[in-house]
């Protein structure tokens, strides 16, 4: 044998021996089947057969901000979505569902609507079957309304009157949004909850629920044309409308910051602010993320160390960009320590906020929070529920899939240039609005002593409503 | 797109509590129809599949044995990795068999306490560096702390695995523990402890562990007390890492994009001359039953305008063998899911609450069976009663075959999607190793959910749920909540 032969062989050896090939990462997105149905309803569906589960959603355009007249309707009505139908009774879709083992749930938000099933492959036709019964035959009674608005009622005492932070959510987009429907919670106001019709839950239903404004996205592993078909023949026969209105409020500039403070017993107050910013897709986006992430993604983050670590003033801090359909908003967010002063937060966070529009970030940040971001779209696609999730967000926001690649090209090109341009263009202390939720004062404090225990703080300087 | 974690559930509403991933039940009850004719559409389907019976329940193996690895060293650590190359990513860990249930209630918050100072500094780099280290990779570390368990867990991407396994390493055999540091941790812990009296749920959940479970650890959260924590130090810490980090108690994993053959040999070195050292024994046994008579706890929260509500006492083990039939019987109770006894009453018919949830939580010393609820204050007593009745509603009508048969089908079918990420299966792996139990009890799970039957189901109904004697903790505000309780038990009012 040859000299090279032998070092051949012993490379072939060694590669044997060696570890498995590390796993490629590709896009499994990029096989997805985009079909619109002469109704106008649009199919995506994306096969992985790797998988044991399959994923089943049914985007619905519409959120709060299509409401009119009753706010927190688009919510109620998701609820009564689980109400019955012409084919059947009350909570029987759920139990059908839970029946072969699925995990039945829905949301709404902002923008969107959105009805889910994950289930095993074999539930799969039954699945299509009872979402298609119910988008098509659903049936809205009073006496089902009743019932449903207390239980909406009763989330909307756990989610937002009972709890501190809800309470700086609500009062924060109140806040900063002064005409867009944004404005309003999601869960609606409880006097329009309390009050919602049958009629409207109808309208609502004529006007949204129709074909031409609904994206089925069907993710994991199910045989692509029998699925196809039998979502082709039992959501074809619905009727499309001939067209959804939307609501026609623009939000005017803001010019000076707002504020607001809300009194409740909470022992850490909460901070809460929010700029505008710009809606999602927009180019400034992946920016957007790489400042975010450079702020407060992980311990080693700015806020983390400054405010958590270093002067233990708080519990937590957060700042993100929420994408939202026709304009977003920057938010920060902090949970403050018992006994700190959130005026003494406040001046921190804002502080490091300015910081990252004044000067630019270091090397090592700008790469951090790329990988960081890069290694979270990796998570994204390990179940297929996320990846249906993220099918049909991009169709409803982007009307198009991004792919993975353009995505981690769009956040490798980010520069620290840009990150200190956006920063100082959106987080602007003039175009800030400003929440404190802090306890309310006693109702007489006594003069204070000599060398006082320092009393709570009073409420910061309020122009602003609460909420 | 990654989003720091904010109150997002503030921003989108589910319809119901998405978060149970234990086995849920059926609603037999009648209901009242909707009575409005609908304008008959066409029918979507003219075939109405629902209506078609469930498959009977796949009982076959689930753990690909092509894709696991499992071994012990020398020193008697044990070794398991699942591979899955679907994805460039990887998740280490290491967890332990023991956890904050072997502390002293006089420690209590003690393996909370070391979990976070751990995080805080290993081998060569301080707490900052340590953090700079991982999330420089875009890698992500932590370490947690159970009842049974403290975790330890680097993940990322697997191109960085030679780094995370380093960091992994390090944190487990080199945690700094300064005492600057523990004062640091001890001091938002302290806040935390605070904070959490702002959450309604957290407050009755340690009202009710004090009232089942009095002077055992259980009485005590998690994390401790205000009085228990502020003793706690770096010492402290450092013993009970001493002591509960020794190679026989404990199982160093690997999932996802790893080769095995290579992860072993990387373990073997690095943690060959770890030194075999004695497992501490599992912490005291709970008492049971308890609470041995009815006791009733206000928490005084005046300015709720909803009422949280948690009934119960003892539960089951663990290791417990007769928790499957009873996790199915509770299934029909109130397991999760929309369709159980509880949910069927409290929300679909009474429109009472937005979740209602009954469990058992399942810990090597049988933790509580719990039933937890919120509803508006002047609605608190008749959602008790409620509760109530469904609680001996279930030892007197236990679940029929169709009710039975919907909570098989349906804690089968939950349990295959919950295994959907390699992560996900080799941690349920890892959780029966630390119990005890045969580790091929995911391949065996779903046959010992299709073998019970309503005569064992009625048997777990009467021996495990006991509505007389139970523990009713409710937070709100006392001066309405008092009154209203009367006629139920002895009625104690206590402050957060």
């Amino acid at each position: 044998m040859s000299a090279s032969a032998r070092l051949l062989s012993t490379i072939l050896v060694l590669f044997l021996s060696a570890p498995a090939a590390r796993a490629e990462l590709e896009d499994p997105a990029l096989g997805t089947h985009v079909e619109t149905l002469d109704n106008g309803l649009t199919i995506l569906a994306l096969r992985e057969p790797t998988t044991p589960v399959v994923s089943f959603q049914v985007w619905v355009k519409a959120g709060s901000r299509d409401e009119s007249r009753y706010t927190g309707i688009a919510h109620l009505f998701e609820h009564m979505m689980f109400k019955g139908s012409t084919n059947l009774g009350p909570e029987e879709h759920a139990h059908y569902v839970e029946e072969r083992g699925g995990r039945i749930n829905a949301f709404t938000s902002k923008d969107v609507t959105v009805y889910f099933e994950d289930v095993t492959p074999d539930a799969l036709p039954l699945i299509i079957d009872l979402e298609a019964e119910r988008f098509g035959n659903l049936v809205v009674t009073e006496e089902m309304l009743a019932s449903e608005r207390e239980v909406v009622l009763e989330e909307r005492r756990m989610r937002t009157e009972d709890r501190p932070q809800g309470r700086a959510f609500e009062a924060l987009l109140a806040t900063t949004f002064l005409a867009h429907p944004y404005r309003w919670p999601v869960i609606g106001w409880r006097s329009d909850i309390e009050q919602v019709t049958v009629e409207a839950c109808q309208e609502f239903f004529d006007a949204y629920y129709a074909p031409n404004n609904l994206v089925v996205a069907v993710a994991g592993n199910f045989e692509l044309e029998p699925t196809l078909e039998r979502i082709r023949a039992s959501f074809g026969a619905m009727a499309p409308a001939s067209s959804i209105p939307r609501n026609p409020t623009l939000e005017p500039e803001q010019k000076g910051e707002r504020r607001s403070v809300v009194h409740f017993d909470a022992r850490a107050p909460i901070l809460a602010a929010a700029w505008p910013a710009p809606p999602t897709g927009h180019p400034d986006g992946p920016a957007l993320d790489v400042a975010s992430q450079i702020l407060s993604g992980g311990r080693s983050s700015r806020l983390y160390r400054r405010l958590i670590y270093d002067e233990q003033v708080a519990l937590s801090a957060s700042s993100a960009w929420w994408e939202l359909k026709d304009l977003g908003i920057l938010y920060a967010f902090s949970t403050v320590r018992p006994g700190v002063s959130v005026d003494r937060v406040e001046a921190l966070f804002f502080e490091e906020i300015a910081r990252m529009g004044s000067e630019p970030a270091t090397p090592a940040e700008i790469e951090k929070a790329q990988r960081r971001l890069e290694a979270s779209l990796v998570r994204g696609l390990s179940t297929v529920h996320a990846l249906a999730s993220r099918l049909g967000r991009d169709w409803v926001n982007l009307g198009r899939i991004r792919p993975l690649d353009e995505i981690l090209a769009e956040i490798q090109a980010v520069t620290a240039a840009d990150v200190q341009r956006v920063m100082a263009e959106y987080m602007k202390p003039e175009k800030r609005t400003v929440v404190h939720v802090i306890s309310p004062p006693p109702p007489s404090m006594p003069e204070p002593e000599a060398t006082p225990e320092p009393p709570p703080e009073p409420a910061a300087a309020t122009e602003g409503s609460e909420s | 797109m990654i989003r720091a974690a904010v109150a997002f559930a503030t921003l989108t509403l589910l319809f119901g509590c998405a978060s149970d991933p234990s086995p849920a039940p059926v609603a037999e009850a009648p209901r009242e129809s909707s009575t409005e004719a609908a304008a008959p559409l066409p029918a979507a389907s003219a075939h109405r599949s629902w209506l078609d019976p469930s498959p009977p329940i796949e009982t076959g193996p689930i753990v690909d044995p092509e894709r696991l690895h499992i071994s012990t060293l020398a020193n008697g650590l044990r070794v398991m990795v699942l591979e899955d190359h679907r994805l460039p990513q990887a998740g280490l860990g290491l967890a332990l068999r023991r956890g904050a249930a072997n502390e002293a209630p006089a420690q209590a918050g003690l393996a909370v306490f070391l979990a976070d100072l751990m995080e805080r500094g290993a081998g060569e780099r301080d707490a900052l560096a340590l953090a700079e280290a991982v999330e420089g990779l875009g890698a992500s570390y932590g370490v947690s702390a159970g009842w049974d368990s403290i975790q330890v867990d680097v993940g990322g991407l697997s191109r960085d695995l030679d780094a995370m396994f380093a960091v992994l390493v390090d944190l487990i055999r080199r945690p700094r523990l300064e005492a600057f540091e523990a004062a640091k941790v001890k001091s938002e812990t302290l806040a935390g402890l605070e904070r959490a009296k702002d959450q309604p749920p957290t407050l009755a959940a340690w009202s009710f562990a004090r009232v089942v479970y009095g002077e055992h650890r259980f009485g005590l959260p998690m994390s401790g007390t205000p009085e228990t924590v502020a003793l706690l130090d770096a010492d402290q810490a450092r013993a009970f890492h001493e002591s509960l980090f020794v190679p026989g108690n404990a199982i160093l994993y690997a999932a996802g994009d790893v080769d095995a053959a290579d992860f072993v040999r990387r373990v073997e070195v690095a943690f060959a001359d770890w030194a075999a050292a004695p497992v501490p024994e599992p912490g005291a046994a709970p008492p049971t039953p308890t609470p041995a008579a009815r006791r009733i706890v206000v928490v005084d929260r005046p300015d709720l305008g909803q009422a949280q509500i948690v009934i119960g006492h003892e539960g089951v083990g663990r290791a417990d063998p007769e928790r499957v039939p009873a996790g199915l019987m509770n299934s029909t109770l109130g397991g999760g899911g929309f369709s159980s006894r509880l949910m069927t009453v409290i929300r679909e018919r009474e429109g009472l609450a937005y979740g209602v949830h009954s469990g058992f939580r399942l810990r090597r010393g049988a933790g509580p069976f719990v039933v937890s609820t919120a509803t508006r204050v002047s609605e608190t007593r008749r959602a008790i009663d409620l509760l109530l009745a469904e609680l001996e509603g279930i030892r007197e009508n236990p679940p029929t075959g169709a009710e039975l048969a919907h909570a098989q089908t349906y804690s089968a079918g939950r349990f295959a999607l919950g295994l959907e990420t390699s992560g996900a299966m080799l941690g349920s792996l890892v959780d029966l190793d630390i119990h005890g139990l045969p580790l091929d009890g995911l391949d065996t799970y779903r046959a010992r959910v299709a073998a019970v039957t309503t005569a064992t189901a009625a048997e777990q109904a009467r021996k495990r749920i006991h509505p007389g004697r139970a523990a009713i903790v409710v937070v709100g505000p006392a001066e309405t909540l008092a009154p209203a309780l009367e006629g139920l038990g002895p009625v104690e009012i206590v402050q957060p």
